[in-house]
């Protein structure tokens, strides 16, 4: 493929790829290596989640909700229970909204962490990569602590959470902040001192400020461009309405905006910084006091059978504001209807301006701003080096492997 | 490209401003434009503020330049329902995005699209990240958008019958044998 021709040739990237963590097709015209122009077609993981919702009650809705995403779970769950009580007037009790963006805040850390780590994975930095993974453990292993889960946390409910944080809890996440500022500053200037690093991110995938605006670009990737913008700042929701939570933003650090995927580097790298801060102030300032509005749960049902209304909410989630729109007819038991905007929607529609005039190669990089998702195995096989000797540890053999690191976890 | 805004402002305008100006130009009672405060926090203070409107169909666009006019409408998302013989759209804005702490004002402006006149004027041109939102809304309730220049499906399959609009509560919609239970 000769470049400079004037010819382009239609190189499909997915909807299955090495590069790629999650199925979506980019049609990317290309004329040598450079890429012209670039044509998104997402739809080949549509599972008709709002669809199943108009069968379901509002608590089984937050089931659904939850595995809308194996990363951003939590979110997704605070966006919709927000949504609900938005339309029926319900108060979620303070210590709750803490504890609420305690497990937000830990689910950025180990979002951010995983999407650095495999973002250096894709330009062929594994050391940097395997570094992230080791880290992200730690969060990991806290939000395992006071979840008992690794991925949906079955944490959020309408009106509160389920889960408190125990004295012993408490300490399992000081640790990990201690942790975090001793070891995460490695990563960061392995990251940001590496040459070859800067060079593979430096004016790759540049999304302008003008872009990003007219686009609805969000999150971290608005913020790349130099945007001002976080719902936890411009529009502060619960425990956020007591803590000043400001953008993080490249203009700030670097003096200098690009919108390259260095300065989305950049401000994800930052904001686990920004995180740990806030759970720590957050600890500092835990009310006491109920977890739940009402914990009785046919009570609860039968208060949201009754209710009427339209509810919103929108909520900063890892990747950016995580919307949710909900309708509730009083009488009935079911959701009427459910709308989610997850925020790799609105950042998906800028796609094709970061691909134009970039090298083919850079493709993977580029369409990974989506954090991947890593699927659950049925059996795995461990195997003993030293002595060569296989074994095949069985789903339930797994689980309770996994219930036995959980009560070890969480000190019982 | 349209000599529309194309930058966030940093004027800040009071949400009670903004509902006063809006109710004047499109002639509303409250009935059909309310101002919902958000509360949190320990102390359980106002936080933010969201603004849900609704207008006729053919002010629609005036309702979209109106906001322009004061800060560039970020645009979220389109929710909608089949309501017989209507579909009712609700497009929700953001604007103040970038002004300040507690600023942002959330815009959900209502808009009620008659069956045997299934069109909207699409916001392509003025906010380009509406494509996907409208591409949705025109595949799952079968709402054409006049104006938008890539029409394809968006998130249903390559071969998906156009004829079933997923979202639709009555003869387009989905019957029984379209829906395979998984579980």
């Amino acid at each position: 493929m000769a470049q400079g021709t004037n010819k382009t040739y239609k190189v499909p990237i997915g909807p299955v790829h090495v590069g790629l963590k999650e199925p979506i097709t980019a049609w990317l015209d290309v004329d040598g290596e450079r890429i012209k122009d670039a044509t998104i077609r997402p739809g080949a993981i549509h599972r008709g989640i709002e669809f199943m919702a108009r069968e379901r009650n509002p608590i089984q809705v937050i089931y659904l909700a939850e595995r809308i995403c194996g990363i951003c779970s939590f979110s997704h769950i605070v966006a919709f229970t927000r949504a609900v009580e938005d339309a029926t007037g319900i108060e979620v009790p303070a210590r709750a909204q803490y504890i609420r963006a305690i497990v937000l805040e830990l689910e950025r850390i180990h979002s951010h962490i995983l999407w650095a780590g495999v973002a250096c994975y894709t330009f062929g930095y594994d050391s940097a990569f395997n570094l992230g993974m080791i880290l992200r453990e730690k969060v990991m292993d806290v939000l395992e602590a006071l979840t008992g889960n690794r991925v949906n946390y079955g944490t959020g409910t309408i009106g509160g959470v389920r889960r408190d944080i125990t004295p012993s809890v408490e300490k399992v996440i000081r640790d990990m902040i201690a942790f975090y500022k001793n070891e995460f500053g490695v990563f960061y200037d392995v990251v940001t001192d590496d040459p070859i690093a800067k060079a593979r991110m430096r004016d790759v995938g540049v999304l302008t400020g003008e872009d990003a605006v007219t686009h609805c670009a969000l999150g971290p990737t608005a913020r790349g461009s130099g945007l001002r913008v976080d719902l936890r700042w411009s529009s502060p929701y619960e425990a956020y309405c007591d803590m000043d939570v400001k953008p993080v933003v490249p203009q700030d650090y670097t003096g200098e905006v690009r919108g390259d995927v260095f300065d989305r580097f950049l401000v994800r790298v930052l904001e686990v910084y920004q995180s740990l801060e806030i759970i720590e102030n957050a600890l500092n300032g835990l009310p006491t006091g109920d977890l739940m509005w009402e914990p009785k749960l046919t009570k609860l049902l039968s208060f949201l059978k009754q209710a009427d209304g339209t509810g919103l909410s929108s909520i900063e989630a890892p990747r950016g504001d995580d919307t949710h729109a909900i309708r509730l007819t009083g009488g009935e038991d079911n959701v009427t209807w459910w709308k989610v905007r997850a925020p790799t929607y609105s950042n998906a529609v800028s796609w094709p301006i970061m691909f134009r005039n970039n090298e083919l190669a850079d493709s993977p990089l580029i369409i990974n701003s989506i954090d991947p998702c890593i699927s659950c195995m049925e059996r795995m096989v461990v195997t003993d080096r030293s002595s060569g000797h296989e074994q095949v540890v069985t789903r339930s053999e797994l689980v309770e492997r996994c219930r036995e690191k959980t009560r070890r976890l969480m000190g019982r | 490209m349209s000599p529309h805004r194309r930058s966030y402002t940093d004027e800040y305008l009071d949400p009670e401003k903004v509902l006063s100006l809006l109710k004047k130009k499109f002639r509303k009672t409250s009935d059909d434009m309310v101002l919902r405060e958000h509360r949190g926090g320990a102390a359980n203070g106002g936080s933010y503020q969201c603004l849900w409107v609704r207008v006729e169909k053919h002010r629609f666009l005036d309702m979209v330049d109106t906001l322009m006019e004061i800060d560039f409408p970020h645009f979220q998302i389109t929710s909608g329902d089949d309501i017989g013989d209507a579909i009712e759209l609700n497009y929700h804005f953001s604007i103040f995005r970038s002004v300040g702490r507690g600023k942002r004002l959330g815009v959900t402006v209502s808009v009620v699209v008659p069956k045997d006149d299934l069109v909207m004027p699409s916001l392509w041109e003025r906010i380009p990240g509406t494509e996907y939102s409208e591409r949705e809304i025109r595949e799952m309730f079968g709402v054409d958008f006049d104006g938008l220049p890539n029409k394809g499906l968006v998130f249903l399959p390559e071969d998906w019958d156009e004829d079933i609009k997923p979202w639709r509560r009555d003869e387009t919609g989905p019957k029984p044998e379209d829906i395979r239970e998984l579980s």
